[in-house]
């Protein structure tokens, strides 16, 4: 009896446990049949910002449908950290089931991904008229005359200051247009003095701004073949030299974190912010420092081919190689954010989105004044900078360099000499990309 | 009665077979797999046997050896610390005649039963240059510019190892108060008659009568710092520059940061299995019984 009893215990279980890995992959087979079977056509995407890019997609979606009502499409909103883990594990274990048709790619990930899983991500060279996207983000998306994406929103930079500080220590918005880094530390020592404010924050544990400024000369922290590009780089050299002399003119307010660095000019505590355009939802959370922010160009480098206008940060539009819809996904990409100014106009309506599209540049809708701003056109500002923005290859190893350089950071704020830093960095980064 | 015994012991091995082989399918099959991967190296899906390349990089990698400074500087440090105030609060609390004994025991085991992540981000607030304790200490007057807690290479490492300890703490004392309360009473009595003071019998009695908890808590703290992640990425997220970095975080560089390079990745992580494995050996052979 007891054996009986044990062994019909052993048979539910094992069955049990069978039934459970059986399901998944009925569940996943049944899924798969039904999108093609039925008229409706569903395409699935991943985004990780559901107020922002998410967003974006719904309002595709709609303009879409206009056209092909039987169109649908899955929003799947994930932190963007979880996205990439999941992206990389998934392609590193060759598994297709669980991705989506799109997805949304940061930019300085793009190179990395299209060389390390060749043969992901489809090819949009003749479905999009590249010519009408900001070049730097087309740069960006092309490797080997192949451009593998959709281009999204960008992050081109200005310098967000405070008025009445400024005012008060004595400058007008024209004295802060298209002025040098130097000339930048200089009147934020006069900031310091007479108001006591902070001219601007810094975080050594961070190269956003070094990014930023490599850019604005169009250098980057590796060449485009993929090599550290530390030594023999006079931008890079220079970018060290201002960042420090940031860093020893007391101008800045050290910070250790994002919510740190939102929170000191939430505060009021710092008189400008050097940051994407996207940055502007976070100051205009202040909303009792409303009509005292302005927006004037980056500052630039005295070297040649250096320019007021940079970039931070930015996405794109990714179809699997491997998806079921691919045909549908790049067609529904490619009419709506890939060449439809009314797209752009919503997204910057609705969700203050700055695309890179620039025919839409001319709407009615960028030329908007904001109130917040002092009655200054910024996106017609940001867009323009935008033209300006020197194009790099981000290339494959941008994280590994970035954090090589993290690594010697602190170094050279205590006083290491910039050249034994970088040779430093460039070692560093030699040993970790391999 | 031969074939009764066959048949119970048949039913007995059923039973082990089934979580047997989830063992295996589950942990063992992956372990081989990994170790394959280990002799293997190449960017996202694209790979190559390479033989012991990786394990030579391994040794010559700056940031893999600071990680593995790091790491053992916590262990060393914070693991001690942690097992003896666990240990003497543990004492402290078994008192018989403690007022408030539970109020005190949730008080200090309630820290484990935090997220991890969220008692990370607290810490990283609490330590921020305008950050509470900043605050606190300008106010007494002992410091006159703020302490850049999480920017100094040796103050985060601090921080950190602050944090772990009150993270954790409690969970060994638990252990420890719950191995006090099975030592008879009796034999403190007779050692009080005796003439032995409260911390000879701590020293001499309590702690000789704990070894095993003692030994078991050391193995597990010592695996669990020597995996430790979360509070590192989300208090100071490896900096400033390298100093507070551990090794799973450098692990998880490799894989979801960097280029993905999972055949170095997994190199790094049995350096990880093989300091688990050796320093637990060496634990069993100073702590543990003598057959």
């Amino acid at each position: 009896m007891k054996k009986i009893i044990s062994t019909a215990l052993m048979l539910t279980l094992t069955g049990s446990m069978l039934a459970a890995c059986g399901d998944s992959s009925n569940e996943t087979s049944s899924k798969e049949s039904a999108g093609t079977s039925s008229d409706k056509q569903k395409v699935v995407a991943w985004a990780w910002d559901p107020s922002f890019n998410g967003a974006a997609l719904k309002i595709a979606e709609e303009l879409y449908q206009k056209e092909n009502p039987n169109f649908e499409l899955e929003i799947i909103d994930m932190a963007k950290i979880d996205m990439e883990q999941k992206l990389n594990t998934n392609l590193a274990a060759g598994v297709k089931d669980g991705l989506p048709d799109i997805i949304l790619v940061n930019d300085v990930n793009i190179q990395k991904y299209i060389t390390a899983f060749p043969n992901t991500f489809t090819d949009f060279t003749d479905k999009v008229d590249f010519t009408k996207f900001s070049p730097y983000k087309v740069d960006a998306l092309t490797i080997d005359n192949k451009v593998y994406g959709v281009p999204f929103d960008i992050g081109v930079t200005g310098m967000f200051y405070r008025t009445d500080y400024l005012e008060q220590a004595g400058y007008k918005a024209a004295d802060l247009e298209n002025i040098t880094w130097d000339e930048y530390i200089e009147i934020g020592k006069v900031v310091k003095e007479k108001t006591g404010k902070y001219m601007t924050t810094i975080n050594p544990n961070e190269e956003a701004i070094h990014a930023i400024m490599l850019q604005s000369a169009g250098s980057w922290f590796i060449t485009p073949d993929n090599k550290g590009n530390f030594v023999d780089n006079p931008v890079m050299t220079e970018t060290m030299r201002v960042y420090k002399a940031i860093s020893d003119s007391g101008i800045a307010k050290p910070v250790t974190g994002w919510s740190e660095f939102v929170g000191s000019f939430n505060a009021g505590d710092t008189a400008s912010v050097i940051s994407g355009v996207w940055q502007i939802a976070s100051i205009m959370d202040a909303k009792d420092q409303s009509g005292k922010w302005a927006v004037a160009p980056i500052p630039r480098f005295n070297l040649e081919g250096a320019v007021n206008a940079s970039n931070e940060g930015g996405s794109s539009w990714f179809v699997m190689e491997g998806s079921n819809n691919k045909d549908l996904a790049k067609d529904f990409l490619s009419k709506t954010i890939g060449g439809n100014s009314e797209f752009y106009e919503r997204f910057l309506n609705e969700n203050g989105g700055v695309g890179s599209f620039t025919p839409a540049f001319s709407s009615e809708v960028y030329k908007q004044k904001s109130e917040f701003f002092g009655g200054q056109a910024i996106y017609q500002d940001f867009t323009k900078w935008s033209t300006e923005v020197p194009g790099i290859s981000f290339g494959m190893y941008t994280q590994e360099a970035k954090d090589a350089l993290k690594n010697e950071l602190p170094g050279l704020l205590n006083g290491t000499d910039i050249t034994t830093v970088l040779k430093n960095v460039q070692k560093l980064f030699e040993l970790q990309a391999q | 009665m031969k074939s009764k015994w066959k048949n119970a012991s048949l039913t007995g091995w059923l039973f082990v077979a089934v979580p047997a082989g989830l063992i295996l399918l589950f942990s063992f099959y992956p372990m081989y797999q990994s170790l394959l991967l280990s002799f293997q190296s190449g960017k996202g899906s694209v790979y190559n046997y390479v033989g012991f390349n990786n394990y030579v990089r391994l040794f010559s990698d700056p940031i893999f050896k600071q990680a593995t400074f790091n790491t053992l500087l916590y262990l060393a440090i914070q693991v001690p610390i942690m097992l003896i105030l666990g240990l003497v609060i543990a004492n402290l609390l078994n008192k018989p005649n403690l007022r408030f004994k539970g109020f005190y025991r949730t008080a200090i085991f309630l820290p484990c039963v935090t997220s991890l992540v969220s008692y990370s981000i607290l810490f990283k607030s609490i330590f921020a240059v305008d950050g509470i304790v900043n605050q606190l200490l300008m106010k007494m007057n002992m410091i006159d510019v703020p302490i850049a807690w999480l920017l100094d290479p040796v103050w985060s490492r601090v921080v950190i190892i602050v944090a772990i300890t009150w993270r954790w703490t409690g969970y060994n004392m638990i252990f420890y108060l719950s191995a006090m309360q099975n030592i008879d009473p009796s034999i403190y009595e007779a050692a009080s008659i005796d003439g032995a003071s409260k911390t000879r019998q701590l020293f001499t009695m309590t702690v000789p009568l704990l070894k095993p908890i003692i030994l078991l808590t050391m193995i597990t703290s010592t695996s669990s710092t020597l995996q430790l992640f979360d509070e590192v990425v989300n208090i100071t997220a490896g900096g400033p520059g390298n100093a507070t970095m551990t090794i799973s975080q450098y692990i998880y560089n490799l894989s979801f940061m960097y280029t993905p390079n999972f055949g170095y990745a997994a190199t790094v992580s049995y350096a990880i299995v093989f300091m688990v494995a050796v320093l637990a050996f060496i634990q069993m052979k100073v702590a543990g019984d003598k057959k």
